[in-house]
């Protein structure tokens, strides 16, 4: 088969079904890195297999490709409703189908674990991330940072205004991340108000209090005006009762890996959490560095 | 002027793409961007002193694309959350071309005069975040500067309305145009998603107390320009004085005395910052 000969056989695996729902079974029960469809099925179209498997929340991720025989599909094809990542046309040269499956892939990876809102990278590439830096044995500062007050915030304005806020976080986390240039630093959103950035660990402390500044300065234009003056919101706590919440502040905990002291990923996150609640604690904007590193 | 009219001039006026900037606050700007040691305040600062490329920073950080219209109203907080690369680019991309010094000669003095006295006026009257005052005074003839831009006939004619009948600029505006550049102001605010309190300082600081939100702002700017212009910084394209609004004083709880702080301020700075140097 040609797309087997394309890798050697140990470094990619092929498995091949001649009909549609033979393979859905397989597709749905072990999903594979990447789907390859042969648009002319029996039984089952190209077009409709690609479908079943994209309309699942949970098999989105998989990269679907379609191949075509001949260009002619393609002028009534509807890119809206058949939703490949990409396709094929046969027949094509060794090297540009290598080339295009490896893109796929590499596109699939880059996209689906971004955040959707903020377009950061997010879970999966954090942690490959981090693991990675604790591998190689490299010192670092991993800096986690949450809102404070966010949630009555989004209560009272809604969840676009919300967003608005968790955009602007971003964009101070990444340009404060940015002006301090070197291979280490990294930004990520682990999801809602959560944020990670990664710096080296002699800059560290100069990022977080310039994070913070930004923030507390910028903040306050994201409320309206009587509540701007009057410096906190009222809203309802979770017993449904009125009560007073303070403006949206940034909490940081920064965890430092020196002397390859952390093993495992789950470490460094499970320091960050203990800090992050003795800088939750502090009111207002504050950051809290780990300083058992010595 | 009919409606249709109306329309198609407002159209024509909202088409500027690219307002131009000048050359050398450009130069510095790109200087202190490429020196890691600059901080943002500095570039902040050097920003603001050009009304254009201050105008297309707010433009861009309160476009939909960075996900927060209308929020920002400082160039300081524009530059955090732009990021250099993104300012750089701005700055590259702008057209650089000094229409806006030969067509209108001594408006960019006066507009940094009225956003120097705006800040002033503004920490006189302790606001919080006299920049966005400021603001408000550098872009509060920016009309003008579309209008020179956009209908170039339309300015002569009303360069020519002004001399011979010793109209204020505003007045010349409304005869040849039909509307004045606090109209324009409104709509480059909208077209620019700018926030609220600027888009009222810009566009109501010739009726300021009858702004419905931020009035304080417009009032701000009203009687910014009415001292910038009793000072004789640069000029807004006529030589008279508009009259300064009593209730825009009162609104501001402001009385002579103070306004005698804020000149005295004024004159400082003036002399301190060398306004009129090198510029012009």
């Amino acid at each position: 088969m040609f797309f087997q000969s394309l890798w050697p056989g140990d470094e990619v695996e092929w498995t091949v079904f001649q009909r549609g729902p033979m393979a859905l079974e397989q597709v749905f029960n072990a999903p594979p890195d990447l789907l390859l469809v042969d648009d002319d099925l029996p039984q089952l179209s190209g077009a409709t297999l690609v479908n079943m498997v994209k309309s699942e929340n949970v098999y989105r991720q998989l990269p679907v490709m379609l191949c075509l025989s001949a260009e002619s599909p393609l002028e009534t094809m509807d890119f809206h409703s058949v939703e490949m990542d990409d396709f094929l046309v046969f027949p094509v040269s060794a090297l540009e189908a290598r080339s295009r499956l490896s893109l796929t892939l590499h596109r699939a990876s880059r996209e689906l674990d971004a955040n959707p809102l903020t377009k950061l990278p997010g879970n999966t590439s954090i942690i490959q991330r981090i693991q990675d830096l604790i591998d190689r044995r490299e010192p670092f500062a991993l800096a986690y940072v949450d809102l404070d007050h966010f949630k009555s915030f989004n209560d009272k304005y809604g969840f676009s205004r919300g967003d608005e806020v968790l955009m602007m976080t971003a964009r101070v986390i990444v340009n404060t991340i940015r002006s301090f240039a070197g291979k280490l630093s990294f930004v990520g959103h682990v999801g809602g108000d959560d944020f990670v950035f990664i710096l080296t660990p002699d800059v560290v402390e100069f990022a977080c209090q310039r994070i913070v500044e930004s923030f507390d300065s910028i903040v306050p234009h994201f409320y309206d005006q009587d509540d701007q003056e009057r410096g906190f919101i009222l809203s309802t706590d979770r017993k449904g009762a009125l009560q007073q919440f303070a403006m949206m502040s940034v909490s940081i905990a920064v965890v430092f890996n020196a002397d390859a002291r952390l093993k495992h990923y789950g470490e460094a996150s499970q320091i960050a959490m203990n800090l992050k609640k003795k800088a939750k604690s502090i009111p207002g904007s504050s950051y809290v560095l780990d300083r058992r590193q010595e | 002027m009919s409606d249709d009219l109306r329309t198609e001039r407002k159209g024509q006026l909202l088409a500027v793409k690219d307002l131009p900037t000048l050359p050398k606050v450009l130069e510095e700007v790109t200087r202190l961007l490429e020196d890691p040691n600059s901080s943002s305040q500095q570039i902040a600062k050097l920003i603001s002193r050009d009304q254009v490329l201050s105008a297309k920073v707010l433009k861009m950080v309160n476009s939909p694309i960075y996900g927060f219209p209308g929020r920002i109203s400082t160039i300081q907080h524009a530059l955090v959350l732009l990021g250099f690369n993104v300012i750089k680019g701005l700055i590259i991309s702008s057209s650089v071309f000094e229409l806006m010094n030969t067509s209108m000669v001594g408006l960019w003095e006066h507009s940094v005069g009225c956003a120097m006295a705006c800040n002033i006026i503004a920490r006189e009257a302790g606001f919080k975040e006299p920049e966005e005052y400021a603001v408000a005074g550098l872009l509060h003839d920016l009309g003008k500067v579309i209008v020179a831009l956009q209908l170039p006939s339309a300015k002569e004619e009303i360069d020519v309305q002004v001399r011979e009948e010793d109209l204020l600029y505003l007045e010349a505006e409304k005869k040849v145009l039909g509307f004045s550049h606090d109209r324009i102001n409104a709509w480059v605010a909208d077209h620019w998603n700018l926030p609220l309190n600027l888009k009222v300082g810009i566009a109501g600081h010739h009726r300021p107390v009858t702004a419905q939100h931020y009035p304080k702002m417009a009032c701000v700017v009203h009687v910014g320009d009415f001292l910038v212009r009793t000072l004789e910084v640069g000029s807004g394209g006529d030589d008279l004085v508009p009259r300064l609004d009593p209730d825009a004083l009162a609104l501001l709880q402001l009385d002579l005395s103070q306004l005698d702080t804020v000149l005295d301020a004024m004159l400082l700075e003036i002399e301190g910052d060398g306004l009129s140097m090198g510029l012009g």
